[in-house]
């Protein structure tokens, strides 16, 4: 058990509940109760409204004893899935915002889920999601006990610009009272806070097939934080992921508190070793993704005071939410579907290291694009360059089928990557590769898709294809 | 002739995909030698003659990381430039080079490198993204981009622009002039990656920096078909937004 828990039972009362917050609470509960009637559930809209009425409603509504906020660019909502899922299974009553928004108005919305109507709390313990770019507007009022981030990678260049704005905005709202659950593996995530924060980190031990050397375009932790040499990579996972050192300095990667070691082969196990101890689990999904989310939820149960085996049982317990994805095999070809989220490289570029990584010879159809961000904005295509699209320059990919307005940057940023420009089909249609793709001696199709095209597009070119993969096979 | 690239710091000036500038011209010109100089280590630009230098888009710490390697080297990269040397800094690299950099936010208010009379500030809750068209001097198609960007660059309409924008902003939203060009130097904030999305501007540079044999655009089919269906849309007056137009 890490020293000093944080406490897991009791109420906290904001310091300025009075009459005002009590109005904002039955305001939301009222709007809340008015959308379930009309079948609407886990919106932004009661805590918008409980915030018209209250603005200050976040640092005055009653509180469980302990509140934890999730947040990271990638696997926070499935690290709150997981934790909450984790913490009912230890009997208590949790506070989430699971089905709703993970901006301020959906994080009101779930605490006014866990007050009565005299606004006194109801919950051991509030599991909250987080927007990261919306720290500002929740960490100072709300002060949790908890701040856990998975990672900090790169998202929108429109929106995030780039990782270390995000660590900054975060860090300027941290609390120096709240205690950081940080992946050691993450050399930006651990750079979070301030002096007088406490921190416990967690990461996932090596396999040995990772790289010493990383590659793509993402590298955001690439020089020393104290002499800004380039760092060397004890081990290098994908984008800024990983172990490093520094050559000159000596700087390292902060050792885990909590660590989660590889697959052992022989028995299907891994160690969880938790500080001195260790537990040897069965996880239900080895994805490495998954893993990190695994250890992200143990080292906050262990904060809490959970004893090291009941954490072992309770995360072998968890199953992550579905994913937005689908497989399967028709007439011995997997048709795959990949929902790749647009403007955003590393997500890109995850999706299409998985399709070089499944044997066999492939084709591709691709509809990756955000043409719905011109009706507010602008659509930058600029992130299909920070996606690593030489994964697909692979003599297993036999035909990438790219479809849609973007068509003709998403070629060239192919062909740039080094994909055969005779290996690229283009048409103004989005689903209309799906007629046209050849399935004779192909082993996998892969639909790939964004989501303001996930049914127009996604789900049009996997009926079609599935209908063509059954007709073969009957 | 063999050309040498020099990319400064690529290890912290590497976002938005603006690398693949250097990739694109490196795919023109398969012989040249592309010199990749870290953050401490001595520019080869210092001692020895290269044909293009090259700084991309950097963060806020990154930026003055850069600022600090450079200052030194003020007085050589100045003789650089007005001998002729090729110079293509993108993003907020140009910004490095300016007389100083004003961050409320991060509160710092620090010198640049002060080759060029003009001043960023940088609004870390203003993003800005936006596109831009305008017309640069030597190539007659539309130059076009993405900016996507925190700070804003303010200075005399007399400093020479890389481009004059017919649609978006410039420097600011008060100017039509984008960026910054001085003989062979060019600084602009768009993003795109730039030479990748405009292949006439790329030609005109690898023409210039490489008159005879004159080298050919790579993946020129390709490049030619994005740029001419990216200058269909911007054309088209319905994508262009308020906050997109110069305030006159």
């Amino acid at each position: 058990m890490t020293e000093s828990s944080v406490p897991l039972s009791g109420e906290r009362q904001g310091p300025r509940f009075g009459l005002r917050a009590l109005a904002g609470v039955w305001m939301g509960k009222c709007a809340a109760l008015v959308l379930r009637l009309i079948g609407r559930e886990g919106t932004h809209v009661p805590g918008r409204i409980a915030l018209w009425v209250c603005p200050d409603l976040l640092a005055a509504i009653a509180r469980p004893e302990t509140v934890i906020v999730v947040t990271g660019t990638n696997g926070k909502t499935t690290t709150t899935n997981l934790l909450a899922d984790a913490l009912s299974a230890l009997g208590l009553s949790v506070s989430s915002n699971l089905a709703g928004s993970n901006l301020r108005d959906g994080i009101v919305a779930s605490l006014i889920g866990g007050v009565n109507i005299w606004g006194k709390n109801r919950r051991d313990v509030a599991v909250l999601e987080m927007d990261e770019r919306s720290a500002l507007r929740v960490l100072p009022q709300l002060a949790p006990d908890i701040v856990v981030c998975t990672n900090l990678t790169r998202d929108s260049i429109k929106r995030n610009a780039h990782p270390e704005f995000i660590a900054w905005i975060l860090t300027s709202a941290i609390s120096p009272t709240t205690t950081l659950v940080l992946n050691s593996d993450d050399l930006i995530t651990v750079s979070l806070g301030g002096e007088s924060n406490r921190r416990v980190f967690y990461g996932v031990d090596p396999t040995g097939d990772e790289s010493s050397e990383p590659s793509g375009s993402a590298v955001d932790a690439s020089i020393c934080p104290r002499c800004d040499e380039r760092l060397q990579w004890v081990f290098w996972r994908f984008n800024h992921i990983g172990r490093v050192r520094c050559p000159v300095c000596g700087f390292t990667s902060p050792v885990a508190d909590i660590r989660v070691s590889p697959v052992d082969s022989s028995t299907g196990l891994r160690s969880l070793a938790i500080n001195s101890e260790s537990v040897s689990v069965r996880l239900a999904n080895d994805s490495i993704v998954n893993v990190y989310n695994v250890a992200a939820v143990a080292a906050t149960l262990d904060l809490l005071a959970v004893e090291p085996t009941e954490i072992g049982s309770v995360v072998e317990s968890l199953t992550p939410p579905p994913s937005r994805f689908a497989d399967e095999t028709i007439g011995g070809v997997r048709l795959v579907r990949l929902l790749a989220k647009g403007l955003v490289g590393v997500a890109v570029s995850r999706a299409v290291a998985h399709i070089v990584s499944v044997p066999g010879r492939k084709v591709i159809l691709l509809a990756v694009d955000e043409t719905t961000d011109r009706f507010d904005g602008v659509e930058n295509t600029a992130w299909t360059y920070d996606a690593d699209y030489e994964y697909l320059a692979d003599p297993s990919i036999a035909a990438i089928y790219v479809g849609g307005v973007r068509r003709h940057d998403q070629a060239l940023r192919l062909a740039m990557a080094g994909v055969d420009p005779d290996k690229i089909v283009l048409d103004e249609s989005e689903t209309r590769g799906a007629d046209l793709v050849p399935l004779d001696g192909i082993d996998a199709i892969f639909n790939l898709h964004s989501n303001h095209n996930a049914v127009s597009t996604g789900d049009a070119v996997h009926g079609k294809l599935r209908t063509r993969l059954l007709e073969m096979s009957s | 002739m063999t050309l040498t690239i020099e990319m400064l710091f690529p290890e912290i000036a590497n976002l938005y995909g603006d690398n693949s500038n250097i990739e694109y011209l490196s795919r023109c010109l398969p012989e040249a030698r592309i010199v990749r100089t870290g953050l401490n280590d001595a520019p080869q630009f210092v001692t020895q003659n290269v044909d293009l230098v090259y700084l991309g888009p950097l963060t806020e710490r990154g930026q003055l990381r850069a600022i600090a390697r450079l200052i030194p080297h003020k007085a050589r990269i100045v003789e650089l430039i007005d001998s002729g040397t090729h110079f293509l800094f993108t993003h907020n690299a140009m910004e490095c080079l300016g007389t100083r950099i004003v961050n409320a936010e991060m509160n710092y208010d620090e010198p640049g490198v002060g080759i060029f009379d003009f001043s960023t500030e940088v609004g870390m809750f203003d993003r800005y993204t936006g596109k831009v068209m305008g017309n640069f001097d030597g190539v007659s198609q539309p130059v076009v981009g993405y900016k996507s960007q925190f700070s804003m660059v303010s200075g005399s309409p007399e400093i020479p622009g890389f481009m004059r924008t017919t649609r978006g902003i410039g420097r600011n939203p008060t100017t039509h002039v984008e960026g910054v060009r001085r003989n062979n130097f060019i600084g602009t904030s768009l993003i795109g990656p730039v030479l990748v999305m405009n292949p006439h501007l790329t030609q005109w540079l690898l023409e210039s920096m490489s008159p005879s044999p004159k080298p050919p655009l790579a993946l020129r089919e390709l490049a030619l078909a994005a740029y001419d269906a990216r200058l269909r849309e911007f054309h088209d007056e319905r994508t262009w937004s308020a906050f997109e137009r110069v305030a006159d």
